[in-house]
């Protein structure tokens, strides 16, 4: 990864460790997977906010991972129930 | 019409985004012409400069011209600029509850991507839509609906509208409303009393119907028409009149006529009410000017080629006959009005060469120098390297011959910045680059025009060339023969052809009436379709001064089939009102239309037949200026050679001695050989090798090509 | 090569494939055609790669060139100046047996030179099902007419016997008839403008640009390729159908400049007929690559070439005979599609110079509506919801996406107006406007899709019947980006009339809620609108981007004004507090802190 890369426009790199771009908390090695590392929850898609989410079936799941320290939200993923996280990492340089 | 004894005047002057033209028929039969620079937003001042530039070299005063003129015709930008600076009147909409989104949602990706380069396309990622004329907020929807038959679902809520146009003008501040309701054009009655209450309600706000500005089908389209109108209205109007004020007080007592974008004219005081006909007026007028000429000379097939500083134009006519665009747009806006098919791209003399650094590849354009800082060669601080420098570097342009030798040309400069930006990275001599950028720029020229012609059905072979503005002529020959047109013509007229078109056109009044009837109804039912039409369009002519006698109704229809979604205008030919056999033979001549123009076998009849709209062109026939045609004399053209230079010669592979002639010093009769330049006051004609020059007996320069 | 000749060239490549669109567009006349842009033309070279891929449904780009493959190893030694070939069949090349390619090669002085294909959806198949979309399809056998390659026309003679059997199959077969048609003129006008132009430039010389063409578009990719970071993205889709979800995984990994597309992990084949072959997966993948990655490059064969798939067999995105694929196109292609499009939304997203160009997932899922019946003058009119490509478009790192913005992969697409609409169809709308809440929340926010309804409207039949395909309306798919939300999803819903037998409704101002009756949720089959029934349909917004709480209070202030956003949601989920339609500065703080504060006061669970 290059000087200036990111994991997103939430998650910076900061000498090869991931942290939240917006207060710098360290989320681990940018190689490994950083939601590790964050603060995880899931609610129930129909109580995610307004009416449009809620579409009358259940098991759906919106999941965010926030930041530990400042409490951004750094990703939002559509889930069902048990299915892994999706990883997003950079490789090593080299 | 003139007096006696005394000449009188036709004064016919054309805003354009640039210069402001002015041309001049006397009733002594002598043209004069005069040219001021456009002077937005007060659009006035370069007309009235324009027409003193004409007539001073007259010896006449501004007073004295304008006392004798009889009638003045007017073309300008004033709309299209409204818009594109977004200049207007802050704009309210009224429509259909539960459509309120209508105007801003612009039929999903089509207001985001129309209007765009297909490279810009490519790139979604990068595109969004204008912002709309009229702001969402100042949208209000009302209780009401028609349906498909223009029967009332739901009466109009008079309460909500009154509540409404409160909000929009106490609230929003608007200065203008739009009203457009679904199937208003079936049944207007909503709508007008809609007006009704504005009237009442806030009598100073300017008011669009729908149903009056574009009673057409498609509620986007006929929206956006409503809101442009709307919006530019206001506008309009105070130019018409300070305009009519200004010329009056000068000493014009006569009417003024407007140009409108299907190219007819129309009194001042009606064009002040419907802005959106004014837009591309300018080049409508220059699409007119080129079917006088093609008329004057035989030739009923033309496409008419304008090529100036920053946009390449395109029209065609066809057996005498122009095109209306089918989608027209004003910036990125989407209208409904009938207005003659000119395209447009982004190409001309200021047109940037650049190498991709990636791929060394050369491209012309899309990016334009534009007037300033404009080419490098004019020395008015232009860096980078345009077409027009290229014209320079490869002999097509005289450095001190330009403009009448107005501007001196800085070769050096040119050169330079070409050889380092164009010709060292492409690992070529400067001479060779340049001729190869030429040969692109001919060539991307040819696949445009080819692309459009094919685009209609039509075969460029059967065409002569019209060639227009400052940079066409370089390259006119040359692509012109690469599409295999009869011949080329560069006309006389070719710096004022805008203002030359005015004077060619007639008053004209469209109308129509969208209704959908199978292919087999009665010329009865046509004929009562029409009728009202008719009655209308006397009415309004003989209020206009039109004697009976020059009265002309052209009657068609559009048509299609049934399972097919392109319709295809088409001229009634028969005697009108029509008898069965003129009905049926509408019908025949549909299918012929419709194969010529969407090719052998695109025809679904099984499907049948159905008439949409029923159009109505009423026009009244406006006194035709002649030009004055001369004598022909001798072939040689000796008398205005003016010297021999090296010129890029196609069939030569590269630089070659060429003729030099002096525009000014050829006679009717006079002919030449390429390869040879001559140079005019207003633009460059090259001519290559195995062609052949002549002056014909109205000045117009006529390019044959040898038989091989 | 003369790099004028070449740019000559290349700029005379672009304008063949226009012209063609321009022809075929002409003949065929057809509104899914001529309005929804549904088709493509594009060139290929001699042994079938892609050469120039032209402005069309960019799924089909990939495997028009396996299509000429096929023709070429199907018909070798046997491939004559003036052949056409048609392939519809998806286990050979094409993407379902509605949308026919017609391949046809391009000779020069007696030798195979290149060729030209395009496609367009042929108004039936005589599948199941009218239409195309055949949702009542257990298996590609009841999927209608299907052809690995067949000579329509040899040497520039239709073989009516060949083309009779076809139509012998299909409903409608004039339409039909009319749509190859169109094909073939398509096709003619691009052999003839590849002939002349080889005649004015020679064959060696053009395809000397061609294959440089190609070269240019590979080094200019795998250069743009090393400018991004190495890394591993991942995306997943959803699609449910009739109860059963399937799901799309995609590990995305870019190493130098090399990209690969690994969809291992992904679900079984359905039995519905939303499974796709693998030449339709690698041309689900490329409709969103080429416009974000490569919009300043030419769309060809060089492209392909960084480019790897692994999809496993027997999956939703490689299927095995006989599974059903005719709703493919919007079923496990677009899934694919917009899996895609989210890993290499994140992947330039990660990029410094890249990250503008980064975008949440664009209009994830489309509803194929199809009505049938017969409509007020007594005809029968059968055609496509068009609002199904009025799309909506995701956010990107700098901007909110363009409310009912369209599609990636449909460059240039449209929808009808309502009076188009109702001047067809026995139908009348009851409202037709932006869904407010469909655009995934963020600090920008996606684009809002729409909503319709629409009841019967003088219809001689007391009203029509619809085929609907509608995967899709529990999991939102627009996925958004760095923590935005996904859009909501799509609903369908039948409202049944009351009892008592109140009128049809004329209007509806307040939506969905304030039509009468009881709602219940349709998706797949066939299903009636009769009566004093409506129909109510809302498709998806576009994903957002970045976190909502930090989006400008004045934009959400403006999307409430605007009805694209709620009140509630502006509360909720972006934290801002309005008050007489401004924006209450204190509140929105303390409401902003007080979800911060929420969010951490869970457990993290892993
Ligand atoms: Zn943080």
């Amino acid at each position: 990864m290059s000087g200036q890369d990111r994991i997103s426009a939430s998650v910076a790199v900061k000498e090869g460790q991931a942290v939240c771009a917006a207060c710098g908390h360290d989320l681990g090695p940018a190689t490994k997977p950083w939601k590790d590392h964050a603060h995880r929850r899931e609610i129930p898609l129909a109580l995610a906010g307004g009416q449009a989410y809620d579409t009358g079936h259940e098991g759906v799941l919106l999941r965010h991972f926030y930041c530990p320290g400042c409490a951004a939200l750094l990703d939002t993923e559509t889930a069902m129930a048990g299915d892994p996280a999706l990883d997003d990492i950079l490789a090593a340089r080299g | 019409m003139a007096g006696t004894g005394e000449t009188s005047y036709l004064v016919a002057t054309d805003v354009g985004g640039t210069c402001t033209d002015t041309v001049i028929f006397g009733t002594d039969g002598v043209i004069h012409i005069g040219k001021a620079l456009s002077t937005p937003p007060d659009f006035a001042t370069g007309v009235l400069n324009s027409i003193v530039s004409a007539a001073d070299p007259m010896g006449l005063t501004l007073e004295e011209l304008l006392g004798r003129t009889h009638l003045f015709i007017h073309g300008s930008t004033v709309v299209d600029n409204a818009v594109l600076t977004r200049d207007g009147t802050p704009t309210g909409l009224l429509t259909t509850q539960g459509f309120e989104d209508t105007l801003h949602v612009t039929r999903g990706a089509y207001g985001r991507w129309s209007g765009l380069t297909e490279e810009r396309i490519k790139n979604p990622v990068q595109t969004d839509r204008a912002p709309a004329l009229a702001p969402r907020d100042a949208v209000v929807g009302i209780p009401e609906r028609m349906d498909c038959d223009g029967a009332v679902v739901l009466p109009l809520d008079e309460a909500a509208v009154e509540q409404a146009v409160r909000f929009l003008v106490n609230e929003k501040q608007v200065g203008a409303i739009a009203v457009s309701f679904l199937w208003s054009f079936l049944n207007a009655d909503h709508e007008r009393r809609v007006r009704d209450i504005i009237n009442r309600v806030a009598p100073g706000a300017y008011v669009t119907l729908s149903s009056d500005i574009a009673p057409n089908l498609g509620e986007y389209e006929r929206t956006s028409t409503a809101v442009i109108n709307a919006y530019a209205g206001q506008i309009t109007n105070d130019y018409l009149t300070s305009l009519q004020g200004l010329l009056a007080e000068k000493g014009y007592d006569g009417a003024t006529m407007v140009m409108q974008g299907y190219g007819g004219l129309l009194p001042a005081a009606e064009a002040a009410d419907r802005a959106v006909g004014m837009i591309e007026c300018g080049p409508a007028a220059g699409v007119i000017g080129a079917k006088f000429l093609g008329d004057l000379m035989g030739d009923p097939d033309v496409i008419a080629a304008d090529m100036g500083g920053t946009t390449f134009k395109v029209g065609v006519i066809q057996d005498g006959k122009l095109e209306y665009a089918r989608e027209p747009m004003v910036d990125r806006f989407h209208y409904l009005a009938p207005k003659i098919e000119v395209v447009s791209i982004g190409a001309g003399g200021g047109s940037i060469i650049s190498v991709d650094p990636r791929t060394k590849v050369p491209h012309v354009g899309p990016r334009s120098a534009g007037a300033r800082p404009g080419p490098i060669c004019y020395g008015q601080g232009g860096e980078e390297p345009t077409l027009t420098d290229v014209m320079l570097l490869i002999g097509y342009m005289d450095p001190g011959q330009f403009l009448n030798g107005s501007i001196t040309l800085d070769r050096e400069k040119a050169e330079r910045i070409f050889k380092e930006k164009i010709a060292d990275p492409l690992g070529m001599t400067t001479q060779e680059a340049a001729i190869g950028i030429y040969r692109i720029a001919s060539a991307q020229i040819t696949d445009l025009i080819r692309e459009i012609t094919v685009e209609r059905g039509l075969d460029p072979r059967d065409f002569v060339l019209h060639s227009f503005g400052g940079s066409c002529g370089m390259l006119a020959a040359a692509f012109g023969q690469e599409l295999s047109v009869r011949r080329v013509v560069i006309p006389y007229t070719a710096s004022v052809n805008c203002a030359f078109g005015l004077v060619s056109a007639d008053v004209a009044h469209e109308y129509s009436v969208t209704q959908n009837l199978p292919a087999t109804t009665s010329a009865a039912q046509i004929n009562a379709i029409f009728a009202p039409m008719e009655e209308r369009a006397r009415a309004q002519l003989a209020a206009e001064g039109i004697e009976p006698d020059r009265m002309r109704m052209e009657w068609s229809v559009d048509l299609r089939y049934s399972r097919q979604v392109h319709e295809v205008t088409t001229e009634v030919a028969a005697n009108t009102p029509l008898d069965d056999a003129g009905a049926a033979r509408l019908v025949d001549d549909f299918e012929a239309l419709y194969e010529r123009k969407y090719g052998r076998g695109s025809a679904y009849r099984e499907a049948g037949i159905e008439m949409t709209m029923f159009r109505l062109t009423a026009r009244g026939l406006m006194p035709r200026p002649t030009l004055p045609a001369e004598e022909e004399g001798s072939a040689d053209a000796s008398a205005a050679l003016i010297g021999n230079r090296e010129i890029y010669v196609e069939t030569k592979g590269g630089m070659a001695p060429g003729d030099i002639y002096d525009f000014n010093r050829l006679q009717p009769g006079n002919s030449l050989k390429g390869p040879a330049v001559i140079h005019t006051p207003i633009t460059t004609i090259a001519l290559p090798d195995r062609m052949t020059a002549r002056m014909d007996r109205w000045r117009n320069i006529v390019v044959e090509f040898d038989a091989d | 090569m003369d790099p004028m000749t070449f740019s000559i060239i290349r700029h005379r490549l672009f304008r063949i494939v226009d012209e063609a669109v321009i022809t075929l567009k002409h003949v065929s006349g057809s509104a899914i055609t001529n309005e929804g842009h549904d088709l493509m033309v594009s060139l290929y070279r001699a042994d079938g790669t892609l050469l120039m891929g032209g402005v069309g449904f960019l799924h089909h780009l990939t495997s028009a060139a396996e299509a000429c493959k096929s023709i070429i190893r199907r018909f070798e030694g046997d491939i004559h100046e003036g052949d056409i070939f048609l392939l519809n069949d998806p286990y050979t090349a094409a993407l379902h047996t509605s949308d026919i390619y017609l391949v046809s090669p391009i000779h020069h002085e007696g030798r195979l030179v290149a060729w030209s294909a395009c496609f367009v959806h042929v108004y039936d198949i005589g599948a199941v099902n009218p239409g195309g979309f055949a949702p009542q399809a257990p298996d590609i056998y009841t999927e209608g007419f299907s052809s690995p390659g067949i000579r329509l026309v040899a040497g520039g003679e239709m073989r009516q016997d060949v083309l009779d059997t076809i139509l012998n199959m299909v409903r409608s077969p004039e339409m039909v008839t009319l749509d190859l048609r169109s094909m073939i003129a398509c096709n003619n006008v691009a052999r003839d403008r590849m002939q002349s132009l080889m005649t004015k430039y020679g064959a060696k010389e053009v395809d000397g640009a061609c294959a440089e063409l190609v070269n240019q578009s590979e080094d200019l990719f795998r250069a743009r390729l090393r400018e991004l970071p190495d890394g591993q993205w991942q995306s997943r889709q959803y699609l449910d159908v009739n109860g059963d979800t399937a799901r799309v995984n995609l590990t995305m990994t870019k190493k130098d400049d090399r990209l690969i597309f690994d969809f291992s992990g992904s679900d079984p084949q359905s039995p519905y007929s939303i499974n796709c072959t693998k030449w339709a997966s690698l041309g689900g993948l490329f409709a969103p690559l080429f416009p974000l990655l490569c919009y300043d490059i030419t769309w060809n064969e060089g492209v392909l070439r960084p480019v790897e798939m692994i999809a496993p067999e027997g999956s939703i995105v490689n299927c095995t005979r006989p599974a059903p694929v005719s709703v493919a196109t919007v079923g496990a292609i677009q899934s694919v599609n917009n899996a895609a499009c989210s890993t290499i939304g994140k992947m330039l997203g990660a990029s410094e110079k890249y990250r503008n160009q980064s975008t949440a997932v664009w209009h994830a899922n489309h509803f194929a509506i199809f009505k049938f019946g017969r409509n007020q003058k007594g005809g029968d009119s059968i055609g496509i919801l068009t609002e199904t490509f009025a799309g909506a478009g995701g956010a990107r790192s700098f901007a909110d996406g363009v409310e009912i913005g369209g599609e990636i992969p449909n460059p240039i697409s449209r929808m009808a107006n309502v009076e188009t609409v109702e001047a067809a169809f026995p139908v009348r709308y009851l409202f037709r406007r932006r869904a407010p809440d469909s655009g995934g929340p963020g600090e920008y926010r996606g684009g809002t899709g729409g909503e319709l309804a629409l009841v019967p409207h003088k219809a001689p039949d007391g009203g029509i019947n619809y085929v609907i395909s509608g995967k899709g309306s529990r999991h939102p798919m627009s996925e958004g980006l760095a923590g935005g939300y996904p859009g909501a999803p799509n609903s369908y819903v039948w409202v049944k009339a009351p009892e008592d037998g109140a009128n049809t409704p004329v209007t509806a101002a307040g939506g969905l809620d304030a039509i009468s009756g009881t709602q219940e949720r349709v998706s797949w089959g066939v299903y009636p609108l009769m009566g004093r029934d409506a129909l109510y349909v809302r498709w998806n917004g576009g994903g957002g981007h970045g976190d909502p709480i930090v989006r400008d209070p004045e934009a959400v202030r403006r999307d409430v004004a605007a009805g694209l956003v709620t009140l509630q949601s502006a509360g909720d989920i972006y934290g801002v507090a309005l008050r007489d339609g401004a924006v209450d500065e204190t509140e929105t703080m303390a409401k902003r802190k007080s979800i911060r504060s929420a969010r951490l006061q869970q457990e993290a669970s892993e």
